[in-house]
C-alpha cells in the first residue's frame, strides 16, 4: 500500500470513530472531532531518516545564519570528539552526528533533526569540565533520539498542507524549515526537555563521562540567572532547580557511578 | 592522411584543450570565510572600541562574515555585518574582476566606489583581491592586522573549503553576453539569472525572520556554514584515541562495588 493511502486510511479511520463517538451529534461537534482527527493523523505521518536530514540541514542553516559558526578548527574538532562520544551510546543508528560552536556570547546549545548540534561559545565560556560539555551533548543528543523538533512540525499548522512526506520539499520545506527553526529557538516542551535530559545522562554515563556534567553546569547557569547571555536559556527551558533535582535522582535511582571529569583537557582546548 | 581524419584529429585536440583549461579553471576555484573582529565588546547593541595590543587576550568584538567565492580573475564577497555582536544581517553582495568590484543589489550593479559600501573602511579592507583576481595571505589560521603604532586593527579567522564547488554562475553578475567582460557591463539592469545566483547563496530557505523569546530577529540561512560542518570528518581511530587518552567509552575505569575507583 503507498504511503498517502495508508495516510489517507488513518484519517478515515480516525475521523469515522471520532464522528461516531460525537454525541450529540451536532455538526459543529463533529466539524471539531474531524480536526481532532486530522491532528492527530498528521502525528502519525511517517518521516523517513532522509527526510529528517534534510529538514534538519535547512534548520541548522538558519541556526549557523543567526550565530556564526566558529572557524577554530582545534576547537570545533574537540567539541566533535567530545559529541561523537556520547552519541556514539545513542541507540539510534541511522543518524551522522556532527557537531560545530557557535560564535556568540548567548549561553545555549542547539539540536536540529538529523543531528546537527551546536553549542556556543557563551556555554563554553561558562564550563568547567569535559564532562559538562558532555552533559550539554548528550542533552541534545537525547533531542534528536527523541525526534522532537520533527514531532513538534508535526503537530504544526504547515503540516495541514502535506499528505505525505514527498511533499516536503521546494516551498513546503521551506515553511516546514521555518516552523522547526522557530520551535527550536522558542523552546521546546518542559516534557521534551526532561526527557532530553534523562536520555543524556544515560548516555553521558554510558560513554564513561561523570553523570553529574550537565547538573553541573545548570547548577552554575542559575548562579548567572538575570544577565543578558543567560536570558534565552532560561525562558526557554524548565526551571534549573527542577532539572538537577530530577537529574540526581535519576543517577541515583539507576545507580550510575562516578565518571571522567577532564577538566584539564577540556581546559587545555577550550580556555 | 584524408581530410576526414585531420578534422576528427583538430576536434580532439580542441576537445583535450578545452578538458585541460576546464580542468585548470577547476583546479583554480578557491571558497573561503574570513570571521572579522575589531578591539572592543558589544554592549547594549552599540560597539565599545577598545585599543588592543595582543589579540589573544585582549577582548575582540565580532563585526563581519565574509564568505568569499573566486575563480580568477573573478571573485564574489558576501558580507554579512552584525550591529549587535550576535546576530548576522543580510549578505551584501559583492562581485569583482580583479581589483575592480561592484556591489549587487536586487536593482542593479554600481561599481564599488560609488555605492556607500566603499567608504566602509571594513568593506574596504575586505576587499583582498589583487589585480589578477587573487587573494593573497594564507588558506586559513589568524590573520592579525596591526595600526602604525602596533596596536591591534582587526583580527581575521580563515576558513577555507577543501573542494570548493560554488557553481560558476556565482561569479556572474548577469551580463547577457558570455564574452562580455564584467567591467564592461558597468551599470546594469539586473537580469534574471544574476537575481538566481543572488538567491541561490544569500538565503537558500528563504526563512528570514525567527521568532524567539526575545522577539523576531532578521535571519540569513548559512548552508556554506553546514557543508563546511559536514566536511570536518574526525577518523574512527582519531575518535578510539581520544577515548583511550580520556578513560571513557571501551577505556572507562569504572568504580568496583564499593564505589571506589581503582
Amino acid at each position: 500500500m503507498k504511503r498517502t493511502t495508508r495516510v489517507g486510511a488513518v484519517v478515515s479511520t480516525v475521523a469515522l470513530l471520532a464522528a461516531t463517538a460525537a454525541s450529540p451529534a451536532t455538526a459543529q461537534g463533529i466539524l471539531d472531532r474531524l480536526r481532532q482527527a486530522a491532528n492527530i493523523a498528521r502525528t502519525l505521518l511517517p518521516i523517513s531518516t532522509a527526510k529528517e536530514v534534510d529538514i534538519g540541514r535547512g534548520i541548522a542553516a538558519t541556526i549557523a545564519g543567526r550565530f556564526p559558526v566558529s572557524t577554530d578548527t582545534a576547537l570545533s574538532r574537540y567539541v566533535n570528539l567530545v559529541g561523537l562520544t556520547v552519541a556514539s551510546q545513542d541507540p539510534r543508528g541511522d543518524i551522522e552526528y556532527r557537531f560545530a560552536v557557535l560564535e556568540t556570547p548567548t549561553v545555549n546549545a542547539y539540536a536540529a533533526p538529523g543531528g546537527y548540534i551546536f553549542v556556543t561559545r557563551g556555554a563554553l565560556a561558562l564550563m568547567q569540565s569535559e564532562a559538562e560539555l558532555a552533559g550539554v551533548l548528550a542533552h541534545e543528543v537525547g533531542h534528536v533520539n527523541r525526534k522532537h523538533v520533527i514531532n513538534q512540525i508535526r503537530k504544526s499548522d504547515t503540516m495541514r498542507e502535506v499528505r505525505d512526506q514527498l511533499d516536503i520539499q521546494g516551498a513546503t520545506l521551506d515553511r516546514v524549515v521555518g516552523t522547526g527553526s522557530n520551535a527550536l529557538f522558542m523552546g521546546l516542551s518542559r516534557g521534551d526537555e526532561l526527557e532530553a535530559d534523562s536520555a543524556g545522562i544515560e548516555y553521558a554515563s554510558a560513554a564513561g563521562y561523570d553523570p553529574g556534567g550537565l547538573a553541573a553546569f545548570i547548577t552554575r547557569l542559575d548562579r548567572h540567572a538575570g544577565e543578558g547571555p543567560v536570558t534565552e536559556f532560561f525562558a526557554t527551558h524548565p526551571q534549573p532547580g527542577e532539572r538537577t533535582e530530577r537529574l540526581n535522582a535519576i543517577a541515583g535511582r539507576e545507580n550510575l557511578p562516578p565518571g571522567a571529569v577532564l577538566a584539564e583537557r577540556f581546559r587545555k582546548i577550550v580556555h | 592522411m584524408s581530410r576526414g581524419h585531420g578534422i576528427a584529429r583538430r576536434f580532439a585536440l580542441a576537445a583535450l584543450l578545452a578538458a585541460g583549461a576546464a580542468a585548470e579553471a577547476k583546479a583554480q576555484k578557491a571558497e573561503w570565510t574570513d570571521v572579522v573582529y575589531v578591539p572592543g565588546r558589544w554592549a547594549a547593541g552599540k560597539l565599545v572600541s577598545l585599543k588592543a595590543t595582543d589579540p589573544r587576550t585582549d577582548s575582540l568584538a565580532l563585526m563581519m562574515r565574509v564568505d568569499y567565492f573566486s575563480a580568477p580573475p573573478r571573485w564574489r564577497a558576501e558580507i554579512r555585518r552584525t550591529a549587535d555582536g550576535q546576530t548576522m544581517g543580510n549578505p551584501d553582495i559583492i562581485i569583482g574582476e580583479g581589483a575592480r568590484a561592484v556591489v549587487v543589489t536586487a536593482l542593479g550593479a554600481t561599481p564599488l566606489e560609488q555605492h556607500v559600501l566603499g567608504q566602509d573602511p571594513l568593506v574596504r579592507a575586505a576587499m583582498v583581491f589583487d589585480r589578477n583576481g587573487r587573494a593573497p595571505g594564507p588558506a586559513a589560521g589568524r590573520l592579525v592586522e596591526r595600526a602604525a603604532d602596533g596596536s591591534v586593527g582587526r583580527v581575521v579567522f580563515r576558513r577555507s573549503v577543501k573542494n570548493p564547488s560554488f557553481a560558476d554562475a556565482l561569479l556572474d553578475p548577469g551580463a547577457r553576453s558570455g564574452g562580455r567582460s564584467l567591467l564592461a557591463s558597468g551599470i546594469s539592469a539586473v537580469g534574471d539569472q544574476r537575481q538566481a545566483s543572488v538567491v541561490a547563496t544569500a538565503g537558500a530557505r528563504g526563512v528570514d525572520r525567527v521568532k524567539t523569546p526575545g522577539g523576531d530577529v532578521p535571519v540569513t540561512p548559512d548552508s556554506a556554514a553546514i557543508r563546511r560542518m559536514e566536511l570536518l570528518v574526525v577518523g574512527a581511530v582519531a575518535l578510539e584515541d581520544f577515548m583511550r587518552t580520556g578513560g571513557l567509552g571501551p577505556y572507562a575505569v569504572r568504580p568496583d562495588s564499593t564505589g571506589r575507583r581503582p
